[in-house]
Formats: structure tokens, C-alpha cells, sequence
């Protein structure tokens, strides 16, 4: 007999926002689950120490992900100054 | 449980056939959203599990911001294996400036009429009011991968 075991399907993340889009903190968060996967099987010091490292991981790209929208947007008020539009530039960079 | 997570039995009898072709230059897969409770369009309630066999727009939620009924367009990450587990994999999809109440959702194959793939139960309501709504799918390995088969 060929047995094929068995399919399964994985569970899925779901981010969602009100007024916006997602945050730095949720991205990271995403970012940080696509990088390491900490098994709730694992042995609790092998399971700590990943989970450490997983909130570094995270923090880093929190970080990361901060500075590029704040990058982004400095050249975005560059930009849109360089258009004349001098009040929505300065409204973008209050943001 | 209206919303049931599974992979659809029909879905593996279609493996069988040649029905499903995962390959980054294969057939074209959606994922649409669900509502249970009334949440959905005309307040109607998703009903979805092992035994859904297409897409069905009972249930469905409404059009909102960039989602539109009948789901968003998959982006396939070509099959692969971990040991002996063969996986395949979808980029993460967003829906932007929408206002979504969701508590599944259903992967489906828009190249072949609409067969079911799985069933996706997000467990409890999501909502997002004028804002985004992702569907992060987990890590592609042997043990989590969207879709596996051992």
C-alpha cells in the first residue's frame, strides 16, 4: 500500500489597521516572524534564548523600518517643495 | 464551526488529476475573505471546511478599499521539500484603505474554475476600519508552510 500521510495547511498571521496603514511595530513584528520561528515544543532554554533573540531581531527592524519612512517622507516634502506646494510639504513633515 | 480550517478534500483528489498547477508560471490562485455572523455581503454567513469543493460568494465580504469580491491575486513561491514534506508557499497579500470584518478566508484557483484549496480560519473576527488588512502567511518549512503534504 503507498500511504501519502497527510496535507495540512498552516496557520496564517492577520495585521490590520484603523485610519492608516500598519505600524512600525506591526511590520517589525511581521518581519521578525518571517525571519525565525520559535517551536512551542522546543526545550524552554533553547525556547528562551531564540525568543531573546527573536525580540532583538525585532527591534532592529523596528528601528530600520522608522528610518526608511522617515527617509521616505523627507524626500516625498523635497519633492513636493520642489512642486511650489509649500504648506502640504511642511504637513507631510509633521507627520 | 462555519469556518472551519482544512484542506479541501476535493482540492487532493484534484492533485491526483493534474488540477493544481502551483509552478511561479502555473495556474493563476486567489484568496477571498469570509465573514461569519452576518458580517458578510447581504448579511449572509459563511459556511466553509474540508467539504468545499469552489468559491462560493456566500458569506464573502463586501468590496471594500483595494479588496474586491472575489479576493486578491496570489503570488506564488514556486514548490518545494524539507525532508520528506513537499510545501509550496504565497507571498504575504494586503488590502489597503479598507473597512473588512473577517474570520476566514478561502485560497481557491482562479485558472480552473474556481476550485477550492484550503480553508484559512482566522479564529476570532478581523477587522480593519479604512486601513490595511494582511494575511501574513507563516514560515515555509516542513512544519508550517501554507500548504504541506507529508
Amino acid at each position: 500500500m503507498f500511504d501519502l500521510g497527510s496535507g495540512s495547511v498552516g496557520a496564517v498571521n492577520i495585521m490590520t489597521s484603523d485610519n492608516g496603514g500598519l505600524s512600525n511595530d506591526q511590520i517589525a513584528e511581521m518581519a521578525a516572524n518571517k525571519i525565525m520561528y520559535i517551536s512551542d515544543e522546543a526545550p524552554e532554554p533553547i525556547r528562551l534564548q531564540a525568543e531573546a533573540f527573536k525580540d532583538r531581531v525585532r527591534n532592529l527592524v523596528q528601528y530600520y523600518v522608522e528610518l526608511a519612512r522617515k527617509e521616505e517622507r523627507a524626500t516625498i516634502c523635497a519633492r513636493v517643495r520642489e512642486a511650489g506646494q509649500i504648506e502640504l510639504a511642511n504637513a507631510i513633515g509633521r507627520l | 464551526m462555519a469556518i472551519a480550517q482544512a484542506m479541501c478534500t476535493a482540492f487532493k483528489q484534484e492533485l491526483m488529476l493534474g488540477t493544481h498547477n502551483f509552478a511561479t508560471n502555473g495556474n493563476a490562485f486567489k484568496l477571498a475573505l469570509f465573514a461569519e455572523g452576518g458580517g458578510g455581503k447581504s448579511s449572509t454567513t459563511a459556511t466553509l471546511g474540508a467539504a468545499t469543493t469552489a468559491l462560493t460568494t456566500t458569506g464573502e465580504v463586501a468590496s471594500s478599499g483595494t479588496y474586491a469580491t472575489g479576493g486578491g491575486a496570489l503570488t506564488k513561491v514556486a514548490p518545494t521539500t524539507s525532508g520528506t514534506t513537499a510545501l509550496t508557499d504565497f507571498a504575504d497579500i494586503s488590502f489597503t484603505t479598507a473597512t473588512i470584518t473577517a474570520m476566514g478566508a478561502l485560497i481557491y484557483n482562479d485558472t480552473n474554475s474556481n476550485k477550492a484549496v484550503c480553508v484559512l480560519d482566522f479564529t476570532s473576527n478581523k477587522t480593519s476600519t479604512s486601513g490595511t488588512f494582511t494575511v501574513q502567511f507563516p514560515t515555509a518549512d516542513a512544519s508550517n508552510a501554507i500548504i504541506r503534504i507529508a
